[in-house]
């Protein structure tokens, strides 16, 4: 297992090495011997998977020296599955989509240089090779996203995100560096030993240790995984190559989620900074989802959206179900990063037949009369109430037992429910021919998603946390006084439940599109349309920081 | 006292840090320049050990402030010859912080030689950069990477070696800083760190990105790059060997 292991990350570095020393063959030839270098890696992906399914036994493979070690668990092997078939697909896609690019072998040596580092990362057993890797996924982003070294526009945003990952860099390593002079050794299960042998040492100003590493690990995944305000890079990675805004999906982006599930054992101890986590995903999810509404270029929406889903992620951290964190960011990886995929054959038909194509999904959007016929307004906002909330219990319930009894259980429902319901209010506004046969159709899909989800994600957690004294640890740790709880849930629910009856009255009456705009939507649309004004806010204090550097030049330009 | 005085000409404070700057601006000579960068830091690690004397923690700050001016500096200076010896200033200043932490001298010898190679290399690298272009001043010959690959490839990674990226031994030997700083200090120095990687951006946009110059340009030949890359190789190589897994 441990030869296995080690190999995962050293097959795509030797394709790097071997296409950057071949760099004067045809260059086809070259991307088809990385796509070849990168099967073998899913295969081996796959069988230290099925490796670890055989033994059950996480194992930590030193190298020998001070650093190097590798550490062969649930998370590493999943995770390693999920990089190198993403990597694949990418690669593929690359092979004929970057054919007619400057720079064709430097793309692919960069490509398997940024898997090799990914796969490093995510079986990084010690500190140091953790940092290594976490550094170098930054840097090696850089250059991947300003491949086109032509473009001023791809080095400016590139050059956002290596900035925002360097801030992403530093928490981490002064978190190492905490953890080191506590306990003097950098093995990751050593320090979680040492860690839970003593969870209330104590560091710097008397703080304790725990909770002011768990804060520097969440500082590193808020600017790694695009939170609010650090989210400004992400909607513009839009001007890299597309394969590697689908290849971000692969442990780039979502890296966030995996440091956090890594220091799950820290995270036992630091509630508080879980409670931040979540509170910090919330409000990255809403802008995200409310910036992507107003976006009109498909990858620049898509990035939106991925910041949604990553604040998405963040909440599921932040309410202690950390294995739902990973399937969220495995699932999302997969389906996200082919969608980037299909949005670059999308921009790249469209800028070769500006027609508007004349095909069947257009007719059905765009051309369908409508058919005046829906549900009344009552029974579907009953339906909208009552049956989401109805399928997500009954399925949770059924597979999880007490999961429903875990605080953060219920806020991934709530979020499920309100999700569920906006599907069947979008179905409500649908005009159709049979409504009651739509809504019952619409009913049994859902129930058939989240039913398979619920399955999933519950075997999935079992996998990731063999231990459920961890998992439920993590749950007590993100949870808060139960009196608060009830109330806060109590709060909300009484005000989603009155939006939904308002939304369905006014949609039942028509809707209040006309009529004249008052000044405040005007002024909130300005500020959604300039993205909140964030990026404007960084420029300024760019601006700001050079031009004291330059004052600085000309002061002391005599040295 | 006058040790201490010597030791902070050769690893440089601000304002004593004036001489070595100027002693790199005047020196036209690459290789000049290259010889100054890997000595005169040595010179000060060895005054320092005959001095025999703990270094006073006021020099931290001291260090630290020094280390930000120039870093802050590095972010508008576009002549590559003044840019490494910014560098190497910044980060020698460095060594202070490392001392007053109670490393050893071969620690404090191997801290300045691993900021004072890269510095080194890219002052070598104004030479070729003079010759086709009469300056080596970023945003002048942009482009490069289309034009001369080779020399750029070499310029990039010299960039990268001399603003602590893994797997240099400047990384390593910044989180081993990092270990013996306290944590005001510590702070300060991962601020100072996040600038050099800022500035050694806008150093590598000035040079290698935009577009490729019409006409033709001979790229450092094929013995030369592989006398850089070699260089490097082996600076990765020894640094792994020497201070990997520093903390």
């Amino acid at each position: 297992m441990d030869k296995l292991t080690a190999l995962l990350p050293a097959i795509p570095l030797s394709s790097a090495i071997l296409i950057a020393l071949l760099a004067g063959r045809p260059q086809r030839s070259l991307a088809r011997l990385s796509v070849a270098f990168s099967v073998i890696t899913l295969l081996l992906a796959a069988a230290s998977l099925v490796l670890y399914l055989s033994e059950r036994d996480a194992q930590w493979i030193s190298s020998g020296l001070p650093w190097g070690s590798l550490y062969h668990d649930p998370l590493s092997s999943i995770m390693s599955l999920a990089v190198a078939g993403i990597s694949l697909v990418v690669h593929v896609y690359s092979v004929r989509y970057m054919a007619e690019e400057r720079g064709y072998v430097r793309f692919f040596v960069l490509l398997d240089l940024m898997t090799a580092t990914i796969l490093l990362m995510v079986a990084a057993g010690d500190l140091i090779t953790l940092l290594v890797a976490w550094h170098l996924v930054g840097v090696l982003l850089y250059f991947l996203l300003g491949h086109d070294l032509q473009r001023p526009t791809a080095q400016r945003y590139a050059f956002w995100t290596f900035f925002t990952y360097r801030l992403g860099d530093l928490p981490l390593a002064l978190a190492a560096v905490l953890l080191y002079q506590a306990f003097g050794t950098v093995s990751l299960p050593a320090l979680f030993e040492h860690l839970a042998a003593a969870p209330d040492t104590q560091t710097i100003f008397g703080l304790p240790l725990a909770a002011t590493v768990g804060l520097l690990v969440a500082l590193a995944a808020f600017a790694r995984s695009a939170q609010f305000p650090l989210h400004t890079w992400l909607p513009y990675t839009m001007e890299g190559p597309t394969p590697v805004s689908a290849l971000m999906h692969a442990g780039i982006v979502n890296a966030g989620g995996f440091i956090i599930t890594r220091f799950a054992p820290v995270f036992v101890y630091a509630g508080e900074v879980l409670h931040l986590v979540f509170a910090v995903g919330l409000v990255t999810a809403i802008l995200g989802s409310v910036l992507m509404l107003t976006q009109n270029d498909i990858k620049k929406s898509l990035g939106y959206s991925t910041m949604g889903q990553m604040g998405f992620m963040f909440v599921e951290c932040g309410v202690g179900a950390f294995s739902l964190a990973i399937y969220h960011l495995i699932a999302h990886g997969l389906f996200k990063g082919t969608l980037f995929l299909g949005a670059g054959g999308v921009i790249g038909n469209a800028r070769n037949h500006d027609g508007v194509p004349q095909d069947d999904v257009y007719t059905f959007v765009v051309e369908r009369k409508p058919v005046a016929s829906r549900l009344p307004w009552v029974v579907a906002a009953a339906i909208t109430v009552v049956v989401p909330f109805v399928i997500l219990g009954l399925s949770h319930w059924l597979v999880g037992g007490d999961f429903v009894g875990q605080q953060g259980g219920i806020i991934l429902l709530f979020f499920g429910w309100v999700t569920g319901a906006q599907l069947l209010f979008a179905t409500y506004r649908l005009h159709a021919e049979s409504p009651w046969r739509l809504m019952g159709m619409i009913i049994l899909s859902l129930t058939i998603v989240v039913a398979g989800y619920t399955l999933i994600e519950h075997a999935f957690s079992q996998f990731l946390f063999p231990d459920q004294n961890l998992s439920e640890r993590i749950y007590a740790a993100a949870s808060i006084p139960w009196a608060t709880f009830d109330v806060l849930v109590a709060i909300l629910t009484a005000a989603i439940v009155l939006g939904w009856l308002a939304t369905y009255y006014a949609a039942a009456r028509g809707g209040t599109r006309d009529g004249d705009v008052s000044p405040l939507k005007l002024a909130f649309y300005s500020l959604i349309s300039r993205e909140l004004y964030v990026a404007d806010v960084y420029a300024r204090l760019t601006e700001s920081v050079l031009a004291l550097s330059k004052r600085l030049n000309v002061w002391t330009r005599w040295v | 006292m006058t040790l201490l005085l010597i030791a902070g000409l050769f690893l440089p404070l601000f304002p004593l840090s004036i001489v070595l700057n100027v002693a790199v601006t005047r020196l036209r000579h690459p290789v000049a320049r290259f010889v100054l960068l890997l000595l005169w830091p040595q010179l000060g690690v060895m005054a320092l050990q005959a001095a025999g004397q703990d270094v006073p923690s006021a020099f931290v700050p001291w260090a630290l402030l020094s280390a930000g001016f120039y870093a802050l500096r590095l972010l508008t200076v576009r002549d590559l010859g003044l840019w490494a010896s910014f560098l190497a200033t910044s980060a020698l200043a460095l060594t202070w912080a490392l001392a007053n932490g109670g490393a050893s001298i071969t620690e404090l010898r191997f801290f300045a030689f691993w900021f004072s190679l890269p510095a080194a290399l890219l002052a070598l690298l104004t030479g070729p950069l003079s010759r086709r272009f009469g300056a080596a001043y970023a945003g002048l010959p942009g482009g490069l990477a289309g034009m001369l690959p080779r020399l750029s490839g070499v310029l990039v990674l010299a960039a990268l070696a001399g603003v602590a990226t893994p797997p240099f031994p400047t990384f390593f030997a910044m989180l081993g800083l990092l270990q013996r700083l306290g944590w005001s200090a510590a702070l300060g120095t991962v601020f100072i760190w996040l600038i050099w990687g800022w500035a050694a951006i806008r150093l590598v946009q000035g040079f290698v990105v935009g577009p490729a110059r019409q006409g033709s340009i001979d790229d450092i030949g094929r013995p030369s790059t592989l006398a850089y890359a070699s260089l490097l190789v082996a600076f990765v190589a020894a640094g792994l060997y020497l201070t990997g897994g520093s903390l």
